[in-house]
């Protein structure tokens, strides 16, 4: 019997059809590439009994088990549950033993985070695990990262939404012993924001990124970190095949709680302007803001945002980067 | 004399004695440590017992209450000194054997090392101390190798178990407070044995000085001076004269906690440094604790609490240190 | 119980210029000094630093300054009638008593020579006081020469060799290290002999040695230390070496001490 597939609802389960006829691949996402080392077993069982017994780690932190006949989909799925339930995805309830329920909005990825990275201002694949609950599933093309500091190492700024974690430095002169560890680190680590002055440091809070070196290198207490976790919001990295760039600041020292709404929103303006025409409803957000313009997209993603007083909204956001689609 | 109180009890007489005394025990500021969500254990003002951490040792040693990390030795004008007031409260400080026993070394210095310190002993004379417990050894402390492990020079031992408090009174100046208690034996918990033991090395000769030990750790040292800060028996400071922005000819003189690991320590005026190599700035340290003190005092400085192990970013033991330079020395 | 943080006002009552760096603050001080002992000046807009005496008078005590870092700018002629805060004085200063009826040797470099200006002046004022007096100053260049008329007046009746490490061509006087002396020094009884050198510490250093190499022995030398000597009161602790604190055991040390003592 010929195999007769619905490429387009497999897409949208999460399977990939390769270049191999016949074959295809499963796609298991692990928001914030944290999970426990069980499903690592759970990946080998099926990669060893349904796929060639090879899994590729994916960009995007999840797994993808390679070489899978797809006539085994149906099977595969069944056996993804455990894994799908141990890692906690959203799915419909229909969706049950059969797989995922979307795979358009890609797995939330995250930098390892301040579980374990000194360098790390928040707890990354905890937060990637909350967005994850909160826009999944959802097949619209939405990319997400969470990053613990401004070294950026989850490369977030080629997302559509970017989070980098923040701390607003709090400093105890009465502590503070003038070793200037803080202004060589924020000088050689950093962006150098930091100077002393009679003995005590002053900090330069427009230069200041609050990426938490001083505190780290800080031997008395004297700077420590904010009770508060503060962000800083990127918006519409993207990589492809027309107009690669690095995402821009939205809003700076801003917090977690409205960070999410501005996602969730952003699905609504999404909903609305996505062309028509694009293929498999897929289009990067950032062209859907070129044609319909900023204003437009903040009138949809701060919708019920209020923002804290320190938070900075940069209210005009240009972008540039390289043009593969015209002669610029 | 020993008592027992409920802890109920216990709470109302530590809210009397909050408002007599000024109190200072270890606790745990959340979220304050290096890294982030991190605690860190370190010496406050408290007026409940509650607030008061009790098992973890803290990671800043009680030196700060006595000895504060910046201090305003007197505000100038062009030809007059102030003074500005001392403690006017007494002052209460929890703290574990090991740093009653580093009490003893501070004292040394500021009180008699030749010159009486006016500022520490105004503050000194206010302090009463209240020994704190330990019921197990901490992680890297070698206080039994020190002899700091037990100590009777307390004013109160105060321990909390369960819904009972125990205390023991020397001081007659808190007899009145607790006389209400239940009478009973009190003896304070003491660490018999730690898991890290210290030999401390026997003749040390020019040859010491020159050991190799110190280039190695010299070179892994990255001079931030964490464990000269959270140590409860380096004395070191600073001058420091503040020329306010809006009137240079009037400001104050501070003097500041130092570190003979942080650059600077020993440059003069000029920029000359007579130690610039870590190794000797190491061997400085080392020597100072189990040496060069007793050689002046007849005592040794280092208590064996080990936050110096704790604290060191770089994984730099003393205490490991110590015993291969005993070994070298052997 | 005396606050020995606080300073006293002490006029300036004239200002001596040596050279472009280096000046001698002559101030009003009532009390017991001796010469090696040091103050902590209230220097405005640096702070505290421990200076050496370099001059003894009634009611008035020197001060040889090298302006660096922070006060480079300053104008110290204009401090002329300024009073400034000063403590001390400080350590245990040099002993006449023990140079007295020896063959005396002074070795100074530089600013070295500020701490030994007052022993210097006593065995040019008194020369019976000693078998013989010989001062070897050494300074970088002719324009460094500290104490210029001091040593036209102390060579009327000591030994003054005053030489300069590098001089332009035309100069007439010894160019040399300090060390370069050393070796041509005789002596009655080189038993009786005295060493004091004072100066920077490769200086003492290689002086020591040919020092040495004349068979004096350790307890026939003394020299100054000069350390980072924030409180002056052996608390601070930036100047202990070893067991000693050069605050309060020195900064003079015989060399029986000082070899032993490490930074």
């Amino acid at each position: 019997m010929s195999l007769d597939i619905n490429t387009k609802k497999a897409k949208k389960n999460a399977w990939r059809i390769s270049k191999e006829r016949g074959i295809g691949a499963s796609r298991i996402r692990v928001p914030g590439g944290y999970c426990d080392a069980e499903i690592l077993g759970m990946v080998q069982q099926i990669a060893q009994e349904y796929g060639n017994g090879y899994v590729h780690l994916t960009t995007r932190q999840g797994f993808e088990i390679e070489g899978i006949h797809l006539e085994d989909m149906e099977e595969v799925n069944k056996k993804l549950q455990p894994i799908i339930d141990k890692v906690g995805i959203n799915q419909y309830d229909e969706d049950k033993e059969k797989g995922y329920s979307a795979s358009g909005t890609r797995n939330v990825s995250a930098c390892i985070g301040n579980n374990v990275c000194p360098f790390a201002n928040y707890n990354t694949s905890e937060l990637a695990r909350r967005i994850d609950k909160e826009i999944y599933p959802n097949d619209l093309h939405f990319k997400v990262a969470c990053t613990g500091c401004s070294n950026d190492c989850a490369k977030v700024r080629m997302h559509d939404f970017g989070i980098i974690g923040m701390t607003m430095p709090q400093y105890d002169p009465s502590r503070c012993i003038s070793c200037n560890a803080c202004v060589k680190g924020c000088q050689s680590l950093s962006v150098g924001a930091l100077r002393m002055e009679n003995y005590k440091i002053v900090r330069d809070t427009e230069k200041c990124i609050g990426c938490g070196v001083c505190v780290t290198k800080c031997p008395t207490r004297a700077w420590t970190r904010s009770q508060k976790k503060y962000y800083k919001l990127t918006i519409m990295g993207r990589t492809g095949k027309k107009n690669p760039r690095l995402g821009k600041d939205f809003l700076v020292w801003a917090d977690e709680d409205n960070i999410v709404k501005i996602i969730k929103n952003t699905y609504d303006f999404v909903e609305e302007y996505i062309s028509p025409n694009a293929p498999a409803r897929k289009e990067h957000i950032g062209y859907i803001i070129d044609r319909v313009g900023f204003e437009k997209f903040k009138e949809y993603a701060l919708k019920d945002v209020e923002l804290m007083p320190e938070t900075i909204i940069n209210n005009n956001v240009y972008w540039d980067g390289i043009h593969f689609d015209n002669k610029h | 004399m020993g008592y027992k109180f409920s802890k109920d009890e216990m709470a109302k007489i530590f809210a009397k004695l909050a408002q007599d005394y000024d109190v200072f025990a270890p606790v745990v500021k959340k979220g304050d440590g290096t890294f982030s969500d991190v605690d860190v254990v370190r010496y406050d003002q408290v007026t409940s017992l509650d607030e008061i951490e009790f098992n973890k040792k803290s990671d800043y040693s009680f030196k700060e209450a006595l000895l504060p990390i910046n201090e305003t030795l007197f505000y100038f004008t062009e030809d007059e000194t102030t003074v500005p007031k001392g403690p006017e409260k007494k002052r209460l400080i929890f703290l574990r054997s090991c740093d009653i026993h580093a009490v003893k070394r501070l004292d040394q210095i500021y009180l008699d090392n030749k010159f009486e310190d006016f500022y520490y002993k105004r503050t000194r004379e206010m302090v009463r101390f209240v020994l704190m417990g330990c019921p197990n050894t901490c992680e890297n402390g070698f206080c039994a190798s020190m002899g700091t492990n037990e100590t009777n020079q307390y004013d109160l031992y105060i321990k909390v178990n369960g819904d009972n408090a125990f205390v023991d009174v020397k001081n007659d100046e808190f007899t009145e407070t607790f006389k209400n208690g239940a009478l009973e034996d009190v003896k304070p918990d003491f660490v018999k044995e730690n898991k890290v033991k210290v030999t401390l090395p026997k003749n040390i000769t020019k040859e010491t000085m020159s050991s190799e030990l110190f280039k190695e750790y010299g070179s892994r040292c990255i001079n931030c001076g964490r464990c000269n800060f959270v140590c409860p028996t380096c004395t070191c400071f600073s001058m420091q004269d503040i020329f306010y922005k809006d009137n240079e000819k009037v400001g104050e003189r501070r003097r500041v906690w130092a570190s003979c690991q942080v650059d600077g320590y020993t440059e003069i005026a000029g920029g000359h440094g007579f130690r610039n190599d870590n190794s000797d700035r190491m061997r400085f340290k080392v020597m100072h604790k189990i040496h060069d003190f007793e050689q002046r005092f007849g005592y040794q400085m280092c208590v064996g609490c080990g936050r110096c192990d704790d604290v060191c970013p770089e994984y730099i033991s003393y205490s490991t240190l110590i015993n291969k330079l005993a070994k070298e020395c052997e | 119980m005396k606050n020995e943080y606080i300073p006293q006002l002490s006029e300036i009552k004239e200002v001596i210029k040596h050279t472009d760096l280096e000046y001698t603050f002559r101030m009003a001080f009532d009390g017991e000094v001796k010469p090696g002992q040091f103050f902590e000046i209230s220097i405005p807009k640096y702070g505290e630093a421990p200076i050496s005496v370099s001059g003894i008078a009634d009611g008035l005590v020197d001060f040889t300054i090298r302006r660096v870092g922070k006060v480079t700018n300053e104008v110290f002629e204009n401090y002329v009638g300024d009073k400034l805060f000063i403590r001390g004085p400080y350590g245990n200063g040099f002993d006449i008593e023990n140079y007295k009826g020896k063959e005396i040797v002074i070795i100074g470099g530089g600013t070295g020579v500020s701490p030994m200006r007052g022993v210097i002046q006593h065995f040019a004022a008194n020369p019976q006081d000693a078998v013989s007096t010989t001062v070897i100053a050494g300074f970088k260049s002719p324009e460094d020469v500290l104490f210029k008329a001091d040593f036209e007046e102390w060579s009327k009746t000591i030994n003054v060799i005053k030489t300069v490490d590098n001089a332009p061509e035309g100069y007439e006087g010894p160019v040399g290290m300090v060390t370069k002396y050393i070796p041509d020094l005789k002596f009655k009884d080189i038993e009786n002999a005295v060493f004091i050198c004072v100066g920077p510490p490769i200086m003492i250093k290689f002086t020591i040695m040919e020092i040495q190499k004349l068979g004096i022995k350790d307890e026939q030398i003394w020299t100054s230390y000069e350390r980072k000597m924030c409180c002056g009161l052996g608390k601070c602790g930036h100047c202990k070496m070893g067991d000693k604190y050069v605050c309060l055991d020195g900064p003079v040390f015989n060399y029986t001490e000082a070899k032993e003592l490490f930074d």
